[in-house]
């Protein structure tokens, strides 16, 4: 069963077409891989589900609720989504913990003292349960990530958006958010994530995509994808990443 | 076109749609805001009527009753005039400020960064003093300073090169002749002339690769050209007056409903164009084929804007526009009209004007009329005022205070890398400033010196404290003679209004002109 | 020459010479000159203070004039209770927030080897003469400072430079606080109080002024208050440093919100003396309490309530509505802000009452609120009992602090809500709220005062008559209120878009977005900001002396120089307007100094 579906969605940011007509399915708990170009639209796309970007044509269908300019509607798509950003966005007048269970409080309307609970868990699954009481500026960028990521769980979604999570990261910083990362696809959360981290897509990912100029214009397993790619765009893709 | 707008628009949910729910939200707002102003609007003249004194403009074209310290005119004939003295006056005190402002700022600010102790700490100690101290304050002190200074006495009769008294400061001052306004305007064309001369002869020496001399060619063309000006050639310049008399005579004889049509239909033209610009005009909208929340108020705000200019035309207030730009003898007595203006241009521009254009004054002290008093003579040198001295010097003190830390931070914006890139071409120091820091500063330091020019024109009307007569003095003379405060209110907040409007245009297009230079 | 001698390299101090006062010839015309101009300043200074013509004792005859106008003399102990309460305050706040910066033996006598150079430096280059103009012109050369007194102070002030210069190089390994040093010079300036004698105006018994004003103590009225004060400082010091040892977290929130409740509490009780009936306590305030505790009680035990947690919108809005209609209906005031703190307590009360422990935190916070605001509004409320012969208790310095601080405090809600109204994305409110900061910031300020002035009771409803101190607040607050938004505008330019996009990911309504992510980011970028536009509208509140408010510069512009009665002051303009510089001056550049290194040390400004 199809947790998230998207039909035909169009997308134009004045003259210029983003989104050139996608339509996909995403199952529950699969892992979505989506790879491209810079300018491909992949990032573009991922954020029209979460409705940060709003498209213009076409339908997208998340958990049985259609994204309209219905505000009931949208309230209900961004509980069930979580999203992670290339830049962490963590708010940086709060401690990690406050970053955390700010959602979880006034959004959810949970006790403080559940929130927190919750929230120690998290950081211990990320990984870094010693940092709860300091500033997002006193952590690493890979420590960052993970309390981003922790601060998405926090609001329990049932899919997980990833916004190039480890573009902004030093290369000995990567392999710590990817590990997080695979652990929660361990444990069965339904993801989609755009990166360039064509290891963790070989790893991790269930289906892997290819963008380009605002249309996918290849769909497959992580294993056809790289070893036997059918489009000539993806094997001029892979030639020059790998 | 609709059907994009009310896309998937779901009539039983419609109050939680977002789209609705915004517009609903900035209606409501709306009509909060202008119920409460007509309230407070209304209590207004509901309490001026229960008063003696009506709210009329009617004060403007009646004679004041009383005189002026100083201006242009010191015995005007109307309100209106009365008021122009102190706009003019104030003008005076902001220009002057302005000019000396930069220039003893960009000094101080560049003091702060000399590399010499006293030169630095002197310059912070100025700084220090004048920024924590309130400008009234300041004023004030100018003028008791002033004020300290000994009273003209009979004994000091007679002509005089330079003299301070508690009545002011005395100096020698050119004298601006009839053939000023002619000389000055052949000396922009003549600055206009040489710049094309150098221009003319850079070109041929880029073309012909030999030495042209173009700052000799530019020079020796200016000095010619002023020195022909000074001896009458600014009698050229009467062509000037000639058309414009007969610009004059044409504004004269339109009638008023012209302007009234015109006005209305200049106002539906361009409403009409930018609407149409607005609805086809795919990339200005955000989203491609519906128009987002700017779009649709910028549509509705121009219609109506063009509505009420009609509407306006044909009120009386909008009749009385006319009259103002027909320059009808009716209108409070003003004389300021389109036509008044180009005839006035006629008269200062005319053939038959002779003589030197400036001719230097020096200042003399007579007795003042038959009384036993002893002043400085009005009409002789220059002779600037206790009130007039205080406002000026306090302002423009204080700004260029606050134009030196502008210059710094500018210029300490700019330096680091720039002046290590500037070093290693071997550049020295003051070459290193002058070509390479400070252009660049400019551009940073624009904006918050045009702040400042503002601030600085604000507070020019810290003149009344001192009794200059600024426009706001002049006001408050007006309506504790008239009894119409709200009128004088609302001249004072339309001027300032358009003063601070046109320095920020000034600033405007200079940050847009090096924003362009940038590229 | 300098660049060669081998003292300009060698040296140290010639070397500092060599590089800073003579880096090359342009640069050693420019020392020549500055310092000529320099030197040249400083002596017509002097000889302008200390000029016959200048008579300095009209400026201390009428301290208390500056400071209160005619504030009655047996309710003095208000005043100093006034500046007591603020003292003890800052003495605790001193103490709490004391950095435990430390400096070394060697340091203090640097710094006073400094000071005792700079004196005897000033000393040496004081003029000997100054010129008086006289009456019909000619000038006149007095001498002011004769060369045995020139000897007598300069003597000391060398031997204590020279003392100091060996002192600071001895190597001693103790370290001071800072904070107590600096408590420690407070104490000598209190203890000179009881030596120094100044010039003093003084009637013989005839009545007429003995001429020369004779050289007297300074009276028992003034340093007697001081040292009291002074004391109960040092007190509040060391338990502000107990407290800090003791890392009493709470005091870090409750200073803070002392030093917003002070003045609050010094106008409405303290300088007040406000008339208070008790039966108005019994049957208004008391029983408001008890209403509202109750109703605060329920809200609070109910908050987490599972099985009502449906209905919490609702309930929310129908509140909201409840204070909109109350606020409309004319009862009396402490209702109304009491409603609006309910509201605020239903809006919070999820987030924090949700253990026991956390509910009765929030109950004890609830109930002592309401105690402080009834308390307050109360004292605000009702008529003075003080009579004073110029209709108002304010009057002097005590005017201007008045209207500086208030002003803040009206403005800084109006100029956060025009602020973001600005940055909207709403084009109508985006145009209104634009509109509105343009239109206030473009017209000087005096012109506001003169519509407060004269204009303001046009536009009121027939019946509100407001005085006119609170006519100037009202207009002071939509003037400083559009700058405000300017900064606050700016603040929240230079929050990146993801921090909205991250606030949207979460889930929270544009409000939560708002006031739990931007606006706390976008204060804490300007704070540097809003406290030079503090002070800038510290110094303007000096423009109501044009409109008629006796603050302290219209005492000493138009009251004083017209005093006749018991001495003649008449004209004395120049001493007034040299001490209001140097008073605002001291305020200001103390002010700024404190607040740029409170900033740096709390890390503010940076994000």
């Amino acid at each position: 069963m199809s947790i998230i579906k998207t039909v035909d969605v169009k997308k134009w940011f004045g003259d210029f077409q983003a989104l050139k007509g996608i339509s996909m399915e995403v199952s529950e708990g699969e892992v979505l891989v989506i790879c491209g170009p810079s300018g491909s639209g992949k990032s573009t796309f991922i954020r029209c589900i979460n409705r940060l970007e709003q498209h213009q044509e076409g339908e997208i269908v998340v958990d049985g609720i259609e994204l309209t300019n219905d505000l009931k509607n949208i309230e209900a798509i961004r509980s069930e989504v979580g999203m992670v950003f290339q830049s962490f966005n963590l708010f940086p007048h709060l401690t990690v913990m406050q970053n955390i269970t700010l959602a979880p409080i006034w959004v959810r309307k949970k006790s403080r003292s559940e929130s927190e609970e919750k929230a120690m868990e998290l950081l211990e699954r990320v990984g870094i349960p010693e940092q709860a009481q300091k500033f997002p500026g006193q952590l690493s960028g890979g420590q960052q990530q993970r309390v981003a990521i922790a601060r998405a769980l926090a609001m329990e979604p049932k899919i997980m958006l990833f916004d190039e999570p480890t573009s902004a990261l030093d290369p000995e910083m990567i392999k710590e958010v990817l590990d997080a990362m695979k652990e929660l696809a361990e444990s069965g959360m339904t993801m989609i994530v755009v990166t360039h981290e064509m290891g963790f897509a070989k790893e991790v990912a269930d289906r892997v995509m290819l963008f380009d100029d605002g249309l996918m214009v290849e769909e497959n397993t992580p294993k056809e994808f790289f070893d036997n790619p059918k489009n000539e765009r993806t094997k001029l893709f892979l030639s020059q990443i790998l | 076109m609709l059907g994009k707008v009310l896309k998937n628009f779901d009539i039983r949910t419609f109050w939680r749609d977002v789209r609705f729910l915004k517009w609903a939200g900035q209606v409501l707002f709306l009509v909060l805001f202008a119920y409460s102003l007509v309230l407070f609007v209304q209590t207004g003249i509901n309490n001026l009527q229960s008063t003696n004194i009506p709210f009329s403009f009617d004060f403007l074209g009646d004679p004041p009753g009383v005189s002026i310290a100083e201006g242009f005119e010191t015995l005007p004939d109307s309100g209106l005039r009365m008021l122009h003295v102190g706009m003019f006056n104030m003008i005076r005190i902001m220009i002057g400020g302005i000019i000396v402002a930069t220039i003893f700022g960009t000094l101080l600010g560049i003091a702060r960064l000399s590399s010499n102790w006293i030169v630095e700490k002197a310059a912070t100690a100025l700084l220090e003093v004048v920024r924590n101290v309130p400008l009234l304050v300041q004023i004030l002190f100018f003028q008791a300073f002033l004020l300290a200074f000994p009273r003209l006495e009979e004994r000091d009769r007679g002509e005089i090169t330079f003299h301070v008294s508690s009545k002011g400061i005395a100096y020698p001052w050119p004298e601006r002749q009839e053939s000023a306004f002619m000389f000055f305007g052949f000396l922009l064309l003549t600055i206009y002339l040489a710049r094309r001369v150098f221009k003319w002869r850079v070109s041929l020496l880029e073309k012909e690769g030999r030495d042209t001399n173009p700052f000799l060619w530019s020079f020796l063309t200016f000095l010619v050209l002023t020195f022909g000006n000074w001896v009458g050639g600014y009698k050229l310049m009467g062509i000037i007056g000639l058309i414009s008399g007969y610009i004059s005579i044409v504004f004269d004889s339109i009638p008023s409903i012209a302007y009234q049509v015109l006005f209305s239909v200049i106002a539906v033209f361009f409403a009409f164009r930018y609407i149409r610009k607005q609805i086809r005009n795919t990339d200005t909208g955000e989203i491609r084929g519906i128009l987002s929340d700017d779009d649709y108020f910028r549509i509705i705000l121009s219609g109506v804007v063009a509505v009420f200019v009609v509407l306006f035309m044909f009120m009386p207030l909008g009749q009385n526009l006319t009259y103002f730009l027909e320059g009808d003898e009716l209108f409070y007595k003003s004389n300021w009209g389109i036509p008044q203006f180009f005839d006035g241009v006629a008269k200062k521009f005319d053939f038959n004007i002779s003589g030197p254009p400036v001719i230097m004054s020096y200042p003399e002290i007579i007795q003042a009329g038959t009384t036993k008093f002893t002043r400085y003579s009005p009409d002789l040198g220059k002779v600037t005022t206790v009130g007039y001295f205080a406002t000026w010097f306090g302002v423009t003190l204080y700004t260029a205070i606050f134009i030196s830390e502008v210059v710094r931070s500018g210029i300490m914006a700019i330096s680091k890398g720039q002046s290590e890139a500037g070093l290693s071409l071997g550049l020295r120091r003051r070459s290193l400033l002058r070509l390479i820091i400070l252009p660049q500063a400019f551009r940073v330091m624009l904006p918050p010196m045009g702040n400042q020019y503002l601030n600085l024109a604000k507070n020019t009307s810290l003149g009344v404290a001192v009794a200059y007569p600024e426009v706001v003095a002049v006001g408050q003379t007006l309506y504790n003679q008239e009894g119409q405060t709200l009128p004088v209110f609302l001249v004072w907040m339309i001027f300032y209004c358009s003063i601070s409007l046109s320095i920020s245009s000034i600033i405007n297009y200079y940050n847009r002109k090096m924003k362009i230079v940038e590229r | 020459m300098i660049r060669d001698n081998k003292f300009f390299i060698e040296n140290p101090y010639g070397r500092w010479v060599r590089d800073n006062l003579f880096s090359s010839s342009s640069s050693a015309f420019l020392t020549f000159f500055a310092g000529f101009m320099v030197i040249y300043s400083y002596r017509g200074i002097v000889g302008f203070i200390l000029n016959p013509e200048r008579m300095w004792t009209s400026v201390t005859y009428n301290m208390k004039l500056y400071m209160i106008l005619a504030y009655p003399d047996e309710a003095m102990i208000r005043v100093w209770l006034s500046v007591g309460l603020a003292l003890l305050l800052g003495g605790l706040s001193i103490g709490f927030y004391n950095s435990g910066k430390t400096i070394s033996l060697g340091g203090i006598f640097q710094k006073l080897f400094t000071i005792s150079a700079v004196i005897a430096l000033l000393i040496a280059l004081a003029p000997t003469n100054t010129n008086v103009i006289q009456n019909d012109g000619s000038i006149e050369v007095v001498e002011i400072i004769p060369q045995d007194v020139r000897m007598l102070i300069l003597g000391p002030s060398l031997v204590l430079t020279l003392a100091f210069f060996f002192l600071k190089n001895i190597k001693i390994k103790s370290l001071f606080n800072t904070a107590k040093v600096n408590l420690t010079y407070c104490g000598l300036i209190i203890a000179s109080l009881y030596f120094i004698k100044i010039p003093t105006i003084s009637l013989d018994s005839s009545g007429e002024r003995i001429i020369p004003d004779p050289f007297l103590p300074i009276a028992s009225t003034t340093y007697i208050p001081w040292t009291i004060l002074y004391v109960g400082m040092l007190i509040f010091f060391f338990i502000g440093s107990l407290l800090k040892n003791r890392d009493i977290k709470i005091m870090a929130r409750l200073i803070p919100i002392g030093w917003f409740l002070c003045p609050l509490f010094i106008f409405s009780w303290i300088f007040k003396k406000p008339l208070v009936e008790l039966n108005t306590v019994f049957s208004a305030d008391i029983p408001s309490i008890l209403v509202f505790g109750i109703i605060g009680f329920l809200i609070i035990r109910f908050s987490d309530n599972q099985s009502l947690g449906a209905y919490r919108t609702p309930i929310n809005i129908g509140f909201l509505v409840l204070s909109v209609v109350v606020f409309l209906l004319p009862v009396v005031f402490i209702f109304k802000a009491t409603m609006v703190l309910l509201l605020l307590l239903l809006v919070v009360s999820p987030a924090i009452a949700t253990t026991k422990e956390g509910k009765r935190q929030l109950f004890i916070v609830w109930v002592v609120s309401l105690f402080v605001l009834t308390f307050l509004i109360r004292g605000a409320s009702s008529d003075t009992m003080l009579v004073t012969p110029t209709g108002s208790i304010f009057g002097g310095f005590s005017l201007t602090w008045l209207l500086a601080i208030f002003g803040t405090y009206a403005s800084f809600p109006l100029g956060l809500a025009l602020a973001l109204g600005r940055t909207s994305t709403l084009p109508v409110i985006r145009i209104i709220c634009t509109g509105i900061i343009e239109i206030v910031r473009s017209v000087p300020y005096i012109t506001w005062l003169f519509f407060a002035s004269v204009m303001l009771t046009v536009f009121l409803p027939s019946g509100v008559e407001f005085n006119l101190i609170i006519r100037v607040l009202i207009l002071t607050a939509f003037f400083s209120g559009a700058y405000f938004a300017e900064y606050i505008r700016g603040g929240l330019q230079s929050i990146p878009k993801g921090q909205y996009e991250a606030a949207n990911a979460i889930g929270m309504n544009p409000f939560q977005r708002i006031f739990l992510v931007i606006v706390p980011q976008a204060l804490r970028a300007i704070i540097p900001t809003l406290v030079g536009s503090v002070i800038t509208s510290f110094k303007d509140s000096s423009l109501v002396a044009i409109i008629g408010l006796f603050d302290i510069l219209r005492i000493g512009t138009s009251v004083i120089p017209a005093q006749s009665q018991p001495v003649a002051f008449i004209g004395r303009n120049l001493e007034q307007l040299v001490f209001l510089s140097f008073f605002f001056w001291v305020f200001t550049f103390v002010f700024s100094r404190r607040s740029m290194k409170f900033e740096k040390r709390l890390g503010l400004g940076e994000r």
